[in-house]
């Protein structure tokens, strides 16, 4: 079947190719990489394609307009904002008289400002009856307009005064609709596709509910990477051939009422021999869909079970991804089996409708049983008169000389701003508000550098999580210095830990590593590695026994009545005291773990499990090493000690739990990436290549790998035993910075905890954080990336000591070692598509959190392996969940690139994929010039310079004096040493 | 005086979550809601006074070695009849469920704690599960029919409405509305059972149901009144532990919170059932065709359970029917007589699958820990499944089990359906007698139609 499509390929693939960019990208949940949910609207401006997107996929654009209220209530947003972006988009419009109410700036910016509720038929009936509507004025007047409310005061009867007053507005503007005519009915926004939809707008029958439970069932037992205990049957012939291989039985025609016709169906296909391209061929042409209805057709056929079709293609494109690398998975597969479902389910809803003509006309018959919208009636069209003759202060005797070509002109105009709209401009100024504070940061603050060469350096990953670590650790050590880059520190291989059953890729998503290497234990006791060993194994053949005979009936019935009660000690352990379980776990850990491991670098010739090569040869540690001091800068400034520390978080109950870890490293651990770097660089016969290029590393440096595990901020050293005499006395000092540094991130991390009390001792923050990583019952165990909104690239001493609160990744460029713009570009291809996916994962997962997000954890079931499901039974669930972004600020990313504005342009219309996200505003993109320190902002226009409109606060002493007690989003301020501390403990 | 000590004990046991449920659900009621932190702190003080109060009791009346107590604190209302009466009999199977309860409830209040941090329904959540704790605890320790019904009753309204936790999504109200149907069958039978007893025995005392063998003689329950009491109590067993032919509901269950989950399907209420079913051994025994099938029910239960869980692809799906399995068992057990081991079991299941489901979203994270450790990924075979029978069978048997026994939609055929015909067509009978009788015109069959839409 396969190779009979291999040969004639049928425009549907094509056409089925093409769709599945609607669908949303994100793989198996274990390896969470972030992604831009809209990828398929990249190629429209950010504004449109949100608009577009929501449209089609049942989804919102931005906030709901009453949260930007919300917003503007507590200064995220300022009004000033809202009044220059207005002034920026109506240009010569502004000025301009509408309906003779006044400039049309002054409309738009009252209307924005204070909004006009929606309401309609029924709601606004009940509004104007049993509210206070008629009876008072807005209480939520601007200025302008409260000198009505001011001349009511001075009478006798305010409030019988004001009653009347209001009620003839509302007479005069619906005297004013009145005279104007009626208006044509809606065209109905969207038009049913689906034979499901018009089903359900004209009977109310929804045949989706009835075949997703089988098909879900179905689909989650075809792709199940190793939950289920006995795999199903057939799966080697594609999903549908395997389907038609098991629902062709009688037994399927039992599934449901609907499914009666199920097996003849089935039996059909397969006695024609149908491939599923065939079948789906074939399912149309029995529906009545023409070839030239196929594109909205099955794009609307894959989008009502989104999740589950785009898990099916992500695995039809990268199966190398999954366990179950045996699967054959098409999307193509899914659509016949779909489309199997649908036409059997239509039959048995054509007879319940009393339909007996044949599928292909159902749509037809059921088009002349719509009924059509009604046009708005008079109390809709007056309602928001209403509101705009109150927000502009008018009187009820202006609005009753409204004429009939006035009247059409405001109409227009509402039509122009309507809701959407106006939560578009509102969402504008509200990122306005944001970057510009990042841009008077930048610009006000002063460079710091350091008077003496660093005793120590440290290189980062680029995170926005290590923003503030990186802050702790200047301000404990001041004499060290800190960089930052990509986690995986440019070496891209297949890592196997000396405890993991199987290597797993430690790189950015986009690239397939060649490398495989191996962690293997170094033990010089063989007889304690082997006993260790062994235990490792009992303990998870004891686990898995347990695991399986505890669904079994017998095994199951003997465990449960003589061990059952057994569970309660780590329950209650783990539930109510989950720090001590934390250390408990620990211990435990420490005893069965490798004690000493190396990781094997140096190439050899044997076959690797996975990639081309085991290791990497001398000259491409060279390169990788080479690359890394380019990048950052750090080149021949190499202090005695380089620490490089990558990231990754392990949590509990967690499904989650990848997303948290390293997107560079493909939500994978950085650690072993850092290992590999500092073990390259420390290898003499890379520093002799080096050397040979011209990029001495001195013999007296020494670099260390480390990781953080950015839940319970433990920090791990790598290759302790190897560091030279010389240099311990230096790795003391760096690990006790480090071990303070660590505490009073997690004390600052802490301050958005909701249930840590405002006035946290530093010293019960880390425990805190410790407990948070090992509690079964917590469903944040921390706030991953939420709240990014900026990147930074550029050198450290224009950010060091400036306070950006944990939302800004921050990359180590030098613009002066970079005269062609090589480094910059090379940095930005491999950073903007990383931290922009971020990004647009958080906007997009917080501004619609059940439709692009995956709603709240609580109910969450992992389904497959592969994802999570609401509840029993839904679509597989993409995006991120609540509780992982609900302190977010879904702003569109802000990166700020220190160099001149021509080199900038220049490297961003080098990469097409950047220079899309910068053209359609996906990104803003700003310079920070290296030399006069001026900040300008990439407009439609070109380059703005930026003028700073509100000063930098200065805060003394360290970073805790500026975030201490306080909760929510906090702006950048400069945090300067106390002269005296710092002398103190220098 | 160790009798007044116990009685007291008890009381505040079960009184303590009751409070509780007043406090929360009055609040909720005259919308003066408690904030997250009072209503946490709060439910972790009543759980914690109910797991010590009654893990005493045990503890007492264990060291005292007295036989069967039935604790009596007065009427709720009297009659010629016989009033009812507020009555807890306690020994050491209901001391020892209701303290094991009082643990697991007090684990989970903990663990909800942080895991509904900031979740709006927060409050509702914790009433409903100090009506479900003061529900489980009254059954435990009924001593008398009617107090038993009640508690029967907040367990299964409770369950319903935390099965509709989420009720923005239209998903979990219709699972909750089909569960609640479930229960109400169950309540049925289980009403008439009481009246049936009140009727035959003159009481409506539990201590002759659950007392011993020679009490149930002496009150004349034998022979067919036995069997049919008996038979209605195992109907309501029935549709409370999801035994078949009502398991259908049990993986629809699965829509509320992790923890109501777990301490409903793994943990307490799927063994409700069973436990009533242990204390109601004496009249089991006196009508051995209700024992026969109860071990059916019990043993076509966990036959059909083991078979299902081990296609299910997702982890609460897969958890539900090993549960059941084990309730199955737990069902058979009795029905042998086995009460000590089905008591253990019992015991013994609830706290294991608890665990299980609290942390069912690790899944992922525990099978890499295992894969890890083994040092490769666990083969999966159907094992004799796979060997025994032909191509053709496993096929259906895994359709059979990945369709979840068809169970839906046969009861969709063979009582939803008939069930919303009859009722339309009293519909139409009343219209048409109003009609009659108000001489107005009748109204026609397809304005009727348009009604029921």
């Amino acid at each position: 079947m396969i190779t009979n499509d291999a040969i004639a390929p049928h425009a549907l693939a094509a056409l089925i190719d093409r769709l599945a960019h609607l669908l949303p990208a994100q793989g198996p949940i274990s390896i969470f990489i972030h992604h831009n949910p809209l990828h398929a609207f990249e190629d429209l401006p950010f504004e449109e394609a949100v608009e577009r997107a929501a449209e089609r996929l049942g989804c919102e654009p931005f906030l709901a307009e009453a949260r930007y209220r919300d917003k503007l209530a507590t200064g995220r947003i300022l009004a000033s904002d809202v009044a220059a972006l207005l002034d920026q988009q109506l240009g010569p419009r502004a000025a301009e008289n509408v309906a003779a109410i006044g400039s049309r700036f002054d409309l738009w910016r009252a209307i924005v400002l204070h909004g006009i509720p929606a309401a309609a038929g029924r709601e606004l009936s009940w509004i104007l009856e049993e509210t206070t509507a008629l009876s008072h004025f807005r209480r939520d007047l601007p200025a302008n307009a409260r000198l009505t409310s001011a001349t009511l005061r001075e009478q006798d009867d305010p409030a019988g005064e004001e009653r009347r007053a209001v009620r003839r507005l509302w007479d005069a503007c619906l005297l004013a609709v009145g005279r104007a005519g009626a208006l044509a009915a809606p065209a109905t926004a969207a038009a049913p596709i689906r034979h499901r939809d018009w089903l359900r707008a004209v009977s109310g029958l929804d045949i989706d509910s009835w075949i997703h439970p089988s098909l879900i069932r179905f689909l989650a037992g075809y792709l199940d990477q190793g939950l289920a205990h006995w795999p199903m049957p057939e799966r080697n012939r594609g999903i549908h051939g395997c389907f038609l291989e098991i629902y062709r039985s009688s037994l399927a025609a039992r599934s449901g009422a609907w499914a009666r016709r199920l097996p003849h169906l089935v039996n059909d296909d397969s006695a024609a021999e149908r491939s599923a391209l065939e079948s789906i061929a074939n399912s149309l042409d029995r529906l009545g869909v023409g070839e030239d209805e196929y594109e909205a057709y099955l794009a609307a056929e894959l989008l009502a079970l989104r999740g589950w079709s785009g898990i099916v293609r992500q695995i039809e494109e990268r199966p190398d991804r999954v366990p179950a690398r045996d699967l054959t998975v098409t999307l193509r597969g899914y659509l016949a089996v779909r489309l199997l479902c649908e036409r059997s389910a239509l039959a048995h809803a054509a007879r319940r409708i009393g339909y007996g003509g044949s599928l292909a006309d159902i749509r037809h018959w059921l088009r002349d049983r719509l009924t059509p919208a009604s046009p708005p009636t008079n109390l809709d069209r007056a309602w928001p008169f209403f509101h705009v003759a109150q927000l502009c202060g008018l009187d009820a005797s202006i609005v009753e000389q409204w004429t009939a070509p006035q009247v059409a002109q405001l109409e227009a105009e509402l039509g122009e701003l309507d809701a959407m709209r106006r939560r578009r401009i509102l969402h504008q100024a509200f990122e306005r508000t944001i970057r510009h504070r990042l841009y008077d940061a930048l610009v006000q603050h002063a460079p710091r550098t350091l008077s003496e060469p660093p005793a120590f350096q440290a290189v980062f990953c680029l995170d926005e999580r290590e923003e503030s670590f990186r802050r702790h650790l200047e301000e404990v050590e001041p004499a060290c210095e800190t960089f930052s880059t990509a986690g995986f520190f440019n070496v891209a291989m297949y890592h196997q830990g000396a405890s993991d059953a199987h290597p797993r890729p430690l790189c950015p998503v986009a690239i397939r590593p060649e490398h495989y290497v191996a962690e293997i234990e170094a033990d010089a006791d063989e007889l304690a590695g082997r006993s260790r060993r062994l235990q490792r194994r009992a303990a998870g053949f004891l686990g898995y026994n347990v695991h399986l005979g505890s669904r079994s009936p017998f095994r199951g019935a003997v465990l449960m009545t003589a061990f059952g009660w057994l569970a309660l000690l780590p329950l209650v352990l783990r539930v109510v005291f989950p720090w001590l379980s934390s250390r408990w776990r620990r211990v435990r850990e420490t005893s069965v773990a490798p004690a000493r491991t190396r990781l094997q670098l140096d190439r050899d010739d044997r076959v690797p499990p996975i990639g081309t090569h085991s290791g990497f040869t001398v000259r491409e540690m060279a390169a990788i090493v080479r690359r890394m001091l380019e990048d950052t800068g750090l080149r021949d400034r190499l202090s005695p000690l380089v620490l490089v520390i990558g990231h990754g978080s392990i949590s509990l109950n967690n499904p989650h739990e990848s997303a948290h870890d390293c997107g560079a490293c493909g939500g994978g651990r950085g650690g072993p990436n850092a290992r590999a770097f500092a073990q390259m660089a420390n290898d003499p016969r890379v520093r002799e290549l080096l050397a040979a290029e011209r990029l001495a590393i001195d013999a007296g440096t020494w670099f260390v790998g480390a990781q953080r595990n950015t839940c319970n901020n433990e920090v791990t050293f790598f290759d302790d035993d190897l560091v030279p005499v010389e240099c311990q006395r230096l790795v003391g000092r760096a690990k006790a910075a480090i071990d303070t540094a660590r505490r009073r991130e997690a004390h600052e991390r802490c301050r958005r905890f909701d249930a840590v009390p405002r006035w946290y001792p530093p010293l019960a923050a880390q425990a805190h954080v410790e407990g948070r990583a090992d509690d079964l019952a917590q469903p944040r165990p921390e706030y991953g990336h939420a709240t990014n909104a900026f990147c930074i690239i550029g050198r450290r001493m224009r950010t060091r000591g400036l306070f950006l609160d944990r939302r800004a990744f921050l990359v180590s460029y030098d613009p002066t070692r970079d005269d062609d713009g090589a480094i910059l570009g090379r940095i930005m291809a491999a950073v903007v598509p990383v931290v922009a996916g971020i990004n647009l994962e958080y906007y997009f997962s917080y501004v619609d959190p059940t439709g692009y997000g995956c709603g709240t954890k609580l109910p969450h079931n992992v389904a497959s392996l592969l994802g999570v499901m609401d509840g029993a039974q839904s679509d597989l669930r993409a995006g991120l969940p609540w509780q992982m972004v609900e302190i977010h600020e879904p702003a569109r990313l802000t990166i700020v690139v220190e160099g001149r504005r021509d080199r900038v342009s220049r490297v961003v219309g080098r990469d097409p994929a950047i220079d899309r996200f910068v053209r359609h505003r996906w990104i803003w993109l700003a310079c920070l010039d290296p030399e006069s320190g001026e900040l300008s902002e990439l407009r439609s226009a070109g380059f703005v310079a930026h003028t700073p409109e509100h000063a930098l606060p200065v805060v003394k002493g360290d970073s805790a004096a500026w975030y201490q007690g306080k909760r929510g989003f906090l702006s950048p301020v400069s945090i300067l040493p106390d002269a005296a501390a710092a002398g103190a403990s220098g | 005086v160790p009798g007044l000590s116990l009685a007291w004990l008890v009381l505040v046991g079960v009184g303590s979550p009751a409070i509780l449920f007043a406090v929360l659900g009055g609040g909720s009621l005259l919308n003066r809601r408690l904030s997250e932190r009072w209503t946490g702190s709060l439910a972790a003080a009543s759980m914690l006074i109910a797991c010590a109060a009654l893990m005493s009791a045990f503890l007492i009346f264990s060291a005292t070695g007295t036989g069967p107590r039935l604790l009596s604190y007065g009427d709720w209302s009297t009659s010629r009849e016989g009033g009812i009466a507020l009555e807890f009999l306690v020994d050491r199977k209901s001391l020892g469920f209701a303290a094991l309860a009082a643990v697991i409830a007090g684990v989970v209040a903990a663990f909800s704690n942080r895991y509904l941090h900031r979740e709006p329904g927060y409050n509702r959540y914790f009433a409903l599960l100090a009506m479900f704790v003061t529900g489980m605890l009254l059954v435990a320790l009924a001593g008398n029919v009617e107090v038993l019904f009640v508690g029967w009753e907040l367990v299964g309204l409770s369950s319903a409405l935390l099965v509709g936790f989420f009720h923005e999504r239209p998903a979990p109200v219709s699972n909750a509305l089909r569960v609640f149907a479930v229960y109400r069958i169950s309540d049925a039978a289980m009403l008439s059972a009481a009246v049936l007893l009140r009727h035959v025995a003159g009481t409506d005392s539990l201590s002759l149901l659950f007392g011993g063998a020679q009490a149930a003689t002496a009150a004349g329950l034998s022979g067919a009144n036995a069997t049919i009491i008996a038979v209605l109590l195992i109907v309501a067993v029935a549709g409370k532990s999801a035994l078949l032919p009502f398991s259908g509901w049990l993986p629809r269950a699965m829509e509320g919170p992790t923890p109501s989950s777990a301490v409903y399907y793994g943990s307490l209420s799927i063994h409700a059932g069973c436990f009533l079913l242990l204390r109601s051994a004496p009249l089991l025994e006196q009508a051995p065709a209700a024992r026969v099938l109860a071990g059916v029910l019990g043993s076509a239960t966990a036959l059909f359970a083991a078979v299902t869980t081990r296609v299910q692809s997702d982890v609460k799906s897969s958890l539900a029917y090993a549960s059941l399995t084990q309730v199955g068992i737990i069902v058979v057990e009795i029905a042998v007589g086995w009460y000590r081991i089905a008591f253990l079991h019992l015991a013994g299941h609830a706290c294991f699958r608890l665990l299980q489901f609290l942390s069912a979203p690790n899944v992922l994270h525990d099978l890499h820990g295992m894969e890890n450790a083994m040092g490769d990924r666990p083969s999966r075979s159907a094992g004799w499944f796979q060997t025994l029978v032909s191509n053709r069978m496993r096929r259906d048997l895994f359709l059979f089990a990945l369709e979840r026994g068809f169970l839906d939609s046969v009861v969709d055929r063979v009582a939803v359906e008939p069930f919303m015909r009859a009722a339309r067509r009293l519909t139409r009978l009343d219209a048409w007698l109003c009609g009659a009788v108000l001489s107005l015109r009748p109204m026609t069959i397809e304005a009727m139609r348009d009604q029921d839409e």
